[in-house]
This record gives C-alpha cells, sequence and structure tokens, in this order.
C-alpha cells in the first residue's frame, strides 16, 4: 500500500512540475522577484517605524501564525475508483494514509518554518524576543501543525460518528489556545501544550482506526476539491484541461433570463444564456478579464492609451468567448432539436453583443470616471461601438461559419 | 409508411457498419431492433436522427429525406438516447422549456402535458433541480418527460428498460401504447427480449451490420421453425449459426 502511494505521489509530482514549469517562465519569475522586493523593502520600512511594546503586536502574531497553521492540507491522492477497487483493502489503507500524511507534513511544516523565519524580526522588534523563544515558538508551530495534520487523517475514518475531529472550530480553536499562550505567557508553555494534544490524538487514533470504516466518498470529495484548487491556480496561467468548471444556480439572474421570450426562435439565446452564466468557466473569464480591465483602466491617463486598452479588453473578452459556441455540440439534442443552424448562430451574436456592450460599458464609464474629459470619453465610446458591431455582428458568425465548414 | 430505411450503407468513418440495411416502420406501430452489443443498432439509430450521413441508401420519414427539409424532418421525430444526455446548466424545468422552445410547442398546453408526465415520473416535486445531479433512473425519466412533450410522429427510443424501476418501466410501456393510438411510429433498440416480444408488433433482428429476418413474431417462428418459441430461443440460434 505504501507501494501504491509512492507510485501515484511519483505521477503527481510529474504532473505538478509540468505545471510549474509553465507557471514560472522567465517572465513570471522576473515579476515575482520584483514583487516580493517589493514586499521585503515595505516589510522592512514597516519595522523602522515600530518602537517596540505594541500592545497589537501579539495579536497581530497570534493571527498571522493561526492562518499559516491551517495552510498544508492533508494530500490523500485517493480516486473515486478507490472505493470500489481499494474497498477490500480497508485495512490495508492505514499505510497508504499513513505514507500521505507523512507526505502532507513536508509543504506543511515547511510553510510553518518560513512563516516564522519571516515573522522572527516583527517578534525581535516589537516583543523583543532573543533567538530561543522563537525557537521554541517554531516547535510549537510545528508540532501544532502535525497534530492538526494527524486530526485530518483521523477524520478520513468515522472515529466519532457523524462527528468530525477536523471541523474548522477545533482546528482553528486548538490553534488560537496554544499560540496564544505562546505569545502572552511563554512559548514553553506553547511547546508543552502541542504535545500534549499531539500525543493525545496519537495515542486517540491508535486506539480506534482498527474498527472504523474510511470515509471514503467524503475523502473523494475532499481530495477532488484540494485538486480542483491546485488546478484552477495552474488555470490562471494556462490551460488546463481537467478543469472544466462548475455550475452555480445563480437565481439571482432569473430577473434577467426571464426577459428572454420563450419563442421558438429564442431556443438557442434561452440555453446559452444561462450556460454562460451558469458555468463558472466563461462567466468567470468575462468576469475576469472586465476587473482587471477596469482596475487599469483606473490608473491610465492620456489621449489615446485608455482608448487602446479598452479596444483590446474587449478583444480579448470577445475572441475567448468564441469556443462557446460548440460547448454543446457533444450533447446529441443539439443535432436532434428542429432548430436551424441559422438560429443557433444568430443566438449567438446576440449573446455576444449583449456581453460584449455591457463590458464596453463598464470600462467606458472607467475611462470617463479616470480622466473627466471630453475627448477621451467620446472616442472611447465611438471605438469601442464600433468594435463590438464589428466584433459580434461580421467577424464571429464568419468565424464560426468557417469553423463549421472545417468540421464537416 | 412512417420511416423507411432503404439500402443504408453507413458508418462512423470511411469502413461501413451497416451493410446495406433496409426496414420500416409504418404508422401506429411499434418495432423492436434487436441485436448483440456491436451489431449495428446504435449506428442504425443515429443515421435515423439524422447524427450520421449514410454513405448509399435513403432514409424518408413521411416523404421528406434530411437533404430535402432538415427542418421538417427534425420536428417529426423524438430521441430518448441509451445513456441520459442533459443539459449541466439547466433546470428541469428550462429542459421542458428548451424542448418546448425548439419543437414551438405551444407552452400552455405543452404544459398540461408535462405537467401530467411529471407526475406519472414522480419527478413533479423536482422542477427547479438540476437533473444532471439525478440518479441515472432519473435522467432517463427526464429524457422519457422531454421526448413524450412533443406530438413526435417517430419516437426513437435507445435500449429504455435498463435503469428504470418496473413502475416507469409499465408506465413508459403505457406512454408508448397511448401514443401508438394516435397513430405515431415507435422505433425501440432493446435487449430485454421478453418484453419486446410482448409489446413489438414487429422486430428487425440485426447481426454485424446486416439485417438477419424481420417480421411479426409469428412470421419469424415460421420461418425458423426448428429454433424454438420465443424472441429469446429464435435470436440465440439465429446469432449461433454465425458462432459456429
Amino acid at each position: 500500500m505504501t507501494g501504491l502511494f509512492k507510485t501515484r505521489l511519483q505521477r503527481h509530482l510529474r504532473e505538478m512540475a509540468k505545471y510549474l514549469r509553465l507557471v514560472f517562465n522567465d517572465f513570471f519569475v522576473f515579476a515575482l522577484l520584483f514583487f516580493l522586493g517589493g514586499l521585503g523593502l515595505g516589510y522592512s520600512n514597516v519595522l523602522k517605524q515600530l518602537r517596540g511594546h505594541e500592545w497589537w503586536a501579539p495579536l497581530v502574531a497570534l493571527l498571522v501564525l493561526t492562518i499559516v497553521a491551517q495552510i498544508g492540507r492533508l494530500a490523500t491522492l485517493i480516486e473515486d475508483a478507490d472505493r470500489v477497487f481499494l474497498l477490500p483493502k480497508e485495512r490495508a489503507m492505514h499505510a497508504y494514509l499513513i505514507a500521505a500524511r507523512r507526505y502532507s507534513q513536508v509543504i506543511a511544516q515547511a510553510t510553518q518554518v518560513i512563516a516564522i523565519f519571516l515573522l522572527s524580526p516583527f517578534l525581535a522588534v516589537t516583543l523583543g524576543w532573543s533567538v530561543t523563544p522563537v525557537l521554541f515558538l517554531l516547535v510549537a508551530q510545528v508540532v501544532l501543525k502535525d497534530t492538526l495534520l494527524r486530526l485530518d487523517l483521523a477524520s478520513a475514518y468515522q472515529v466519532t460518528g457523524q462527528g468530525r475531529m477536523n471541523r474548522w472550530p477545533i482546528k482553528w480553536g486548538l490553534s488560537l489556545i496554544i499560540l496564544a499562550c505562546g505569545l502572552w505567557i511563554t512559548p514553553i508553555v506553547a511547546v508543552i501544550l502541542a504535545i500534549v494534544a499531539d500525543v493525545a490524538v496519537v495515542v486517540w487514533f491508535q486506539q480506534h482506526w482498527q474498527t472504523q470504516q474510511i470515509r471514503w466518498r467524503e475523502q473523494i470529495k475532499i481530495e477532488d476539491n484540494r485538486m480542483l484548487g491546485i488546478y484552477r491556480f495552474f488555470n490562471m496561467f494556462t490551460e488546463v484541461p481537467m478543469l472544466s468548471g462548475t455550475i452555480k444556480r445563480r437565481r439571482y439572474l432569473d430577473g434577467i433570463f426571464h426577459l428572454i421570450k420563450p419563442t421558438h426562435e429564442q431556443t438557442y439565446l434561452y440555453l446559452f444564456s444561462r450556460g454562460m452564466a451558469r458555468g463558472t468557466e466563461f462567466s468567470g473569464l468575462i468576469v475576469r478579464l472586465t476587473v482587471i480591465g477596469m482596475l487599469l483602466l483606473y490608473f491610465i491617463r492620456g489621449k489615446w492609451l485608455p482608448v487602446i486598452l479598452a479596444a483590446l479588453f474587449i478583444y480579448l473578452i470577445g475572441f475567448q468567448l468564441l469556443p462557446f459556441f460548440h460547448q454543446y455540440d457533444d450533447i446529441v439534442f443539439t443535432h436532434v432539436y428542429p432548430v436551424a443552424a441559422v438560429q443557433r448562430l444568430k443566438s449567438f451574436v446576440t449573446l455576444m453583443t449583449l456581453i460584449l456592450s455591457v463590458t464596453a460599458v463598464l470600462l467606458w464609464l472607467v475611462v470617463v470616471f479616470a480622466n473627466q474629459q471630453l475627448l477621451p470619453a467620446v472616442v472611447t465610446l465611438i471605438v469601442e461601438a464600433l468594435e463590438v458591431w464589428y466584433l459580434a455582428r461580421i467577424y464571429t458568425p464568419q468565424r464560426l461559419k468557417r469553423s463549421a465548414e472545417n468540421r464537416a | 409508411m412512417a420511416l423507411e430505411v432503404s439500402h443504408v450503407v453507413g458508418g462512423y468513418s470511411q469502413i461501413p457498419v451497416l451493410k446495406d440495411i433496409s426496414f420500416d416502420v409504418k404508422d401506429g406501430e411499434l418495432v423492436g431492433l434487436i441485436g448483440l452489443n456491436g451489431a449495428g443498432k446504435s449506428t442504425t439509430i443515429n443515421h435515423v436522427i439524422g447524427l450520421l450521413t449514410p454513405h448509399q441508401g435513403t432514409i424518408t420519414l413521411n416523404g421528406v429525406t434530411i437533404d430535402q427539409d432538415s427542418q421538417a424532418y427534425k420536428q417529426q421525430i423524438a430521441y430518448i438516447p441509451e445513456t441520459p444526455v442533459l443539459y449541466q446548466e439547466l433546470t428541469l424545468r428550462e429542459h421542458l422549456e428548451v424542448t418546448m422552445m425548439a419543437y414551438d410547442l405551444d407552452h400552455e398546453k405543452a404544459w398540461t402535458t408535462a405537467h401530467k408526465l411529471l407526475k406519472t415520473f414522480r419527478l413533479d416535486n423536482k422542477l427547479d433541480w438540476f437533473p444532471a445531479n439525478f440518479s441515472k433512473g432519473m435522467k432517463q425519466k427526464v429524457m422519457i418527460v422531454c421526448a413524450f412533450l412533443t406530438p413526435a410522429k417517430l419516437f426513437i427510443i435507445d435500449e429504455p428498460f435498463l435503469g428504470l424501476d418496473p413502475l416507469a418501466v409499465n408506465d413508459l410501456l403505457t406512454l408508448i401504447e397511448e401514443r401508438k393510438r394516435q397513430g405515431a411510429s415507435i422505433l425501440m433498440s432493446t435487449h430485454v427480449l421478453d418484453t419486446a416480444q410482448r409489446y413489438c408488433d414487429r422486430f428487425v433482428l440485426l447481426h454485424d451490420g446486416q439485417v438477419k429476418t424481420e417480421g411479426t413474431l409469428s412470421e419469424l417462428q415460421a420461418a425458423l421453425p426448428e429454433a424454438g418459441e420465443s424472441l429469446n430461443d429464435i435470436y440465440l440460434s439465429m446469432t449461433k449459426v454465425d458462432r459456429s
């Protein structure tokens, strides 16, 4: 079973390495260095302004360390098929889960060490701590994280019936108590408390796991969510095929959807609009790009730069929406419904016009607000109107017709 | 003559799966399409619903082919796929509405039919749910409700009995009966031979991309007298010849 985990871990690490290579390209590393440099400079400037013995300093440290203690989840690498194929091996899964916990320790504890390291100048300046108490706090933090990971592992089993040992009030409460003792009393107390908690969890888990079932469904869901989070992160930099997005009901949009009359001609507008808004993949893209565009335009002044930027963002959004036309090609009813292909294209063009118009208006408002001059406002409006018209009404149908011919 | 498939050669690629297939489904008739896995049932159905274009041969539905007038052709068909296919982002209510819009139905009348169907299949309290999260049987019921919402002249039902509870199977058969009486034709593929034997008017036995034989049960019995009484026996004996 440890062998199984090792094989999976190798595959997992290979995959992560593949994505990390894509994320940390030259440009990004460059930007990141600048960002970290700036952040470091800011931090040292803040430290210089502190006079020591600030009453809020332990509170800040407590907050930071408590949050950091929650970073680093239990990575089980459990897959959906496991609940069928590994079910007969339930007892043997224990070794697998232990291996998973060991692996999870690496990243989790590295984070704790780095956090304490970064926080140590702050502790030295405000609380006047020397190296020894900082080291004790480090030990307390690491043991605490170990306890939290063990709680996660124990919760993989149905140890306490329906109750979970790793509910967030328990984890946050435990961290707050132990770290508060460390910061206000003395770090040694925190170390002792953390060790007591850790040993308690170990002993209690040892006594119980042999007689308990694994919560397969829940563990699979947790692991899926964990991977989804990682893929989402990578998806900001590159295409991730595993990510198809999730569906949100978004009831508050129902009012807008009701404006679409349920007639034969509107069949696809009805479908496309709901699909676009409720799926996170495309709606997220639109929102992200619009917000970034608005932020950029807010800070940028000038005669032509805002016009060019606004046009660029509309183009970017419009261009990335094109694949949505084929979103439902895999669904047989798209071909079976007696709706002419022309109608489908028309609906898509309408939707495209609507979305791009809303984005254009939002970007335009920011341009007007930021510049407060007549000329850029008018020019931007005219350029945007022309662009939306051309992109949605002329370019989109042409392009989609061509791609349809290529497919046939 | 509702559906007429004549001398169709076709398949997914250049290599034909169907080798010169001909059969028909008359008005008010339930025809069972019987065959082993890979015999060509689904391929035949995909040709009929217009997902695939035949290499040779024609498929006419009440005098129209899909090339002549695809809208008029598709308007007459309602399809229930073997594996339920749903729009992830639409609720059950919206699935029904899209169907009504696509087939250009009168909404008020269609909703009356819909509510009756929903009640029959015990889905009436799930209108605002996403059917994509339903169990397989319930998804299949959604497919049935959507299909029988339309006044289609030809219903194409791919393997309807697997995954449905006995009550739903019974309700589906009643629905089929009712539409037959109104003059609709049904083409149904299935492996559940004893149910097929009881309800189908005629059978088309597919084997290896060819129509082995077709006809009513008594015609089949007459053609293969030594095979046995039931559809099951006849079918097994037919495939055995090929195996030996």
